[in-house]
């Protein structure tokens, strides 16, 4: 029961999500390291697949982004990386949501048996 | 990584800024500091950064590598009336250009922000995520 697909699932989303957040951290952090690539993470096409497969459990990738570089040889784009962090941030706390919701259901079906 | 991964990757990038900041106040302080012919110009601090990868091959932020000095050469003025003019009346001014310093104060001052902006949104996020169960 605690390892159906649907935990497993969030699971993959919040390692996914959190590993973004790192991601978008280090780009900007690096915002003017001269020859700096931004990273960009996925997971979110492999994780539907896992789903639809039954297993939901996915590992994200990290892959360099392919925005047009700087005269310094850096690509972060701080636009994108501030919008990017805002979405992962509040698709982060919908998945925690999620999971507790899941968790007081399990609570509330332990509950009624007794 | 640790467990609050983004919050430490952000503080990084604000150190290397605050650096930063440091190195572009202390070369605004000198940017009148008069020398003699006979010695060394101040010369203006740039610091140089580079990105850290983890064990794992993960980004784990950014630090100082070293900071490059500017001109010893500095700029010759004629003021003949300076008391540490030489005998052709010449003093020793550094070569720092005020607006590219200007200029980079303002990228490190939003430098520092952006990284300051991501370490409130971490922590919205590690928040949510120890409220996991608790309504459970």
């Amino acid at each position: 029961m605690f390892d159906s697909v649907s935990i497993t699932a969030l699971n993959s989303a919040l390692d996914g999500l959190s590993l973004r957040q790192r991601v978008i951290a280090n780009n900007v952090a690096n915002l003017q390291t001269p020859g700096f690539q931004a990273g960009k993470v996925s997971f979110e096409s492999a994780l539907a697949d896992a789903v639809a497969s039954g297993s939901g459990a996915v590992t994200p990738t990290v892959a360099q982004s392919l925005e047009p570089t700087r005269t310094d040889g850096n690509n972060v784009n701080l636009d994108e990386e501030t919008l990017s962090n805002v979405d992962t941030n509040l698709r982060y706390q919908l998945a925690t949501e999620a999971v507790d919701n899941k968790f007081t259901t399990f609570a509330a079906a332990m509950k009624s048996s007794m | 990584m640790t467990t609050f991964g983004a919050i430490g990757i952000a503080s990084t990038g604000m150190t290397v800024d605050q650096k930063w900041l440091d190195a572009i106040s202390d070369n605004i302080a000198n940017l009148s500091t008069v020398k003699p012919t006979s010695e060394a110009a101040y010369q203006a601090k740039y610091v140089e950064a580079s990105s850290m990868t983890g064990a794992d091959g993960e980004g784990t932020g950014t630090q100082v590598t070293g900071i490059a000095l500017g001109s010893a050469a500095g700029k010759l003025v004629y003021e003949p009336t300076n008391p540490l003019a030489d005998k052709d009346g010449y003093v020793r001014y550094p070569d720092i250009d005020m607006a590219s310093q200007m200029t980079q104060l303002i990228m490190a001052q939003r430098g520092y922000q952006a990284n300051a902006a991501v370490v409130d949104r971490a922590k919205d996020a590690y928040t949510a995520a120890l409220q996991i169960g608790r309504t459970a």
